[in-house]
């Protein structure tokens, strides 16, 4: 309230400014005290991990149920941690996994790593697409055409006893770089 | 900058007009001159905005569903950075209204600001002092906790009394037959949406109908006395209504600081007994309503509270002189301060009775003891998708305990048992020690049919060395990792020197009179015993323990196996720690 138009004489002018002086500084006082509390509870989620799940690899499918074409396997987890609340038994995410030309078994994950749509795969083409904005990718995941900027994400796995253990892992979508979300 | 900021200034002025619209806001006089008398309805402005707030950062973390509310709720007190604070304001601050309320209502009755031509003025602040308590009303439940829930329970049971619909007004109100999910998103909807617009909209009303009539000055004075002490309201009122502001929101966080926030009680338990206490504010009520049973206690709960807005309506029309000097107004002020006086009476008495009454007090330790377990599980293994009370199922060996104290604890603990005891330190040295030098001993076999009987077992005479060897020996079999296997293997030559063999086998599952000690207290052997004592390899039919295979999966069993394992290496204070 600097554009003050009345008059700047005698006393009660003085004690007019000084009033609201004090009546800004206590109101931004209040402001202050209640906003400093409430940002930092605001941005309490940001760098934290608020959703996690159990860490173990997780039991996908048979080796010897694997063909060259890939199969969509959706991976559960025992558990997820949600902020408050604990469930068993999640879907995290699905992965497509096949055995190579070698007999090696390979796994992809299904999220697009354009935009994070889950992608499927077109078998009289033999290619993975997207159904959002149309990349493709072949079927050991190189991209082919398409936004992505880079291949299919492939998932760490191990073989235990015949069977494919898989462990996963979301990476965070868009760019030519691979970093977990 | 000053240039610039004017001209900026000057153009948003040209589109919007924001400096007269200021201009009108602020430069109005305060007829009669500024005075904190004032400033009430300026801080019951400030908490609202607060409360506004508050409220909508609590929305941020909070999730209005019966299976979710109070998980989410113990996640904002204890895992939100300074959520406790936020939910503190939130909840104290319903408080700091209900006092502004009260001691604005209190100065507009003495100054007779209610009298012509400001009729409706107080109407809409009766109406919005009735907001207050609904958002109190609808706020409690939302934690779904077990004093909100049994507190809303008696009211909305109240409600469910009324006369002709009362099932139906019941239903309307808590979203069907039962409290669930509806209840919880209906006084969401209320609390969040509903409440909130008619608490803006009434506001709106009562503010401007105050700027159309002005402050109502100190009674007594002429007009050219109250012209000439005229201040503006900027900066000399509202220099008042900040510092009031910022004393009562000093006041709050002092408060908030020094209770630490607003608690949460432990999850609603449907099956618990819970002593239900409504917020303080409605302990006048509550007190009532102890003193009057069957229909008069419906007429009362029911009636109250409208004979009381009615008595606040009709006040214009009960003191109708233009007069406002208190002392010719002595019937209203009674009528009003009486009522004040009645409130605070039946709100002391409630809580002097409460207070009087140790066995309530221990009820509420407990609960407040359960509160911090339940908060704890949440906090180290969150809340389970059934719901915030199935937060204990979370706790260590609960399945385990749960199964024990059904199927086993009938037999093996208590004074009543009829079997050998079974707990902390089951199985250890000191145990197996016991027990073979006195099996048929009050906490041994000394309760069973079988000591009674001449297949009883015979107290070992080894002594000295070699009986810590034979101790070592049935110890080593339970797979314990400290075993001394050299000790152990000591034992087994004691054990062929010692008449042992003639009852008990030592491999495999072959039988005797006596059990198969192989593997005895390996999880394997565990199970196959609680499943069926009566197994030849064990007390075949000698046997006196039900076959707990008939009533038990083989997980469940499992589990049990793994208890008793446990309790081998417990303490009293081990078990007793589980209950923290």
């Amino acid at each position: 309230m600097a554009d003050d138009d009345e008059p700047r004489e005698g006393r009660a002018p003085d004690r007019r400014v000084f009033l609201k002086v004090a009546t800004c500084a206590l109101g931004g006082g209040i402001g202050v005290a209640a906003g400093v509390p409430a940002v930092s509870y605001l941005l309490h989620p940001v760098g934290g991990r608020t959703v996690t799940a159990s860490t173990e690899p997780i039991d996908a499918i048979a080796v010897r149920e694997l063909g060259l074409d890939p199969v969509r396997v959706p991976l559960r987890a025992r558990a997820v941690r949600d902020a408050w609340s604990s469930t068993l038994d999640v879907p995290l995410g699905a992965a497509w996994i096949r055995r190579d030309e070698q007999g090696e078994v390979k796994a992809l994950s299904s999220v697009c790593p354009h935009l994070g749509c889950a992608v499927a795969f077109n078998q009289p083409a033999r290619e993975f697409r997207c159904p959002c904005h149309d990349s493709a990718f072949a079927v050991d995941g190189q991209r082919q055409r398409g936004p992505s900027e880079r291949d299919l994400d492939p998932l760490p796995l191990t073989i235990e006893k015949g069977r494919v253990l898989i462990t996963w892992v979301r990476f965070r979508a868009g760019g030519s770089s691979r970093d977990p979300a | 900058m000053p240039l610039v900021a004017s001209r900026l200034g000057d153009w948003l002025d040209e589109r919007t007009g924001h400096r007269r619209a200021l201009h009108v806001a602020l430069e109005e006089p305060v007829v009669g001159g500024a005075s904190f008398m004032y400033v009430m309805g300026s801080v019951l402005l400030f908490l609202l905005v607060l409360q506004t707030v508050t409220g909508a950062l609590l929305a941020f973390y909070y999730s209005p569903s019966a299976s979710d509310a109070w998980g989410s709720v113990a996640y904002i007190e204890d895992q939100v950075t300074l959520g406790w604070f936020i939910r503190g304001l939130h909840h104290h601050g319903a408080s700091a209204m209900v006092i502004c309320a009260g001691l604005h209502m209190l100065q507009v009755v003495i100054y007779g600001a209610y009298k012509k031509p400001r009729e409706v003025t107080w109407w809409v602040g009766v109406m919005l002092l009735g907001l207050i308590l609904a958002f109190a009303l609808t706020g409690y439940l939302l934690p779904w906790d077990q004093t909100g829930y049994w507190a809303t329970k008696v009211a909305t049971g109240i409600a469910g009394e009324t006369p002709g619909a009362g099932v139906e007004v019941q239903a309307a109100l808590q979203g069907g037959n039962e409290y669930g999910n509806l209840t919880l998103t209906r006084f969401f909807a209320l609390h969040v949406f509903v409440l909130p617009a008619l608490t803006f909209g009434l506001v709106a009303i009562h503010v401007l109908l105050f700027r159309k009539h002005g402050v109502t000055p100190r009674w007594g004075r002429s007009a050219e006395e109250l012209e000439r002490r005229a201040q503006p309201f900027w900066p000399d009122q509202l220099f008042r209504d900040v510092a009031a502001m910022a004393v009562a929101f000093a006041a709050l966080v002092a408060w908030v600081l020094h209770t630490g926030g607003a608690g949460l009680d432990p999850p609603a338990d449907p099956s618990s007994n819970f002593d239900a206490r409504p917020e303080w504010y409605f302990r006048a009520l509550f007190q009532m309503l102890k003193y009057f049973s069957g229909p008069m206690e419906t007429v009362v709960a029911l009636g109250a509270p409208v004979l009381v807005g009615g008595a606040l309506f009709s006040l214009p029309f009960i003191d109708r002189g233009a007069d406002r000097s208190p002392r010719r107004r002595i019937l209203a002020l009674a009528l009003v301060l009486g009522g004040f006086a009645a409130t605070g009476a039946l709100t002391m008495i409630s809580y002097r009775a409460d207070g009087a009454d140790p066995e309530l007090a221990e009820r509420e330790a407990q609960s407040d003891r359960l509160a911090a377990r339940a908060r704890r599980l949440a906090r180290e293994h969150g809340v389970p998708a059934a719901g915030g009370i199935a937060v204990y199922t979370t706790a260590p060996w609960y399945e385990a305990r749960k199964l024990w104290a059904e199927h086993c604890a009938g037999c093996h603990s208590g004074e009543d048992r009829e079997g050998p005891l079974i707990g902390p330190g089951y199985n250890n040295r000191a145990w197996i020690r016991g027990m073979l030098t006195t099996p048929s001993g009050d906490t041994y076999f000394g309760r069973t049919k079988l000591a009674k009987t001449e297949d009883a077992m015979p107290e070992t005479e080894a002594t000295g060395a070699d009986l810590d060897a034979l101790v070592e020996m049935v110890y080593a079999e339970t797979g314990a990792a400290d075993a001394d296997q050299a000790l152990a293997a000591r034992g087994v030559e004691v054990f062929g020197e010692q008449p042992c063999g003639d009852c008990h086998e030592r491999t495999g599952t072959e039988t005797s009179s006596g059990p198969n000690l192989a593997g005895r207290g390996t999880p394997a052997h565990l199970r196959a015993f609680i499943a069926d004592t009566g197994l030849p390899q064990f007390f075949g039919d000698k046997h006196q323990m039900p076959r707990i295979a008939d009533d038990l999966s083989p997980a469940q069993i499992a589990i049990l196996a793994d208890w008793v394992i446990w309790l081998r290496t417990a303490s009293d204070e081990d078990v007793k720690r589980l209950d923290d």
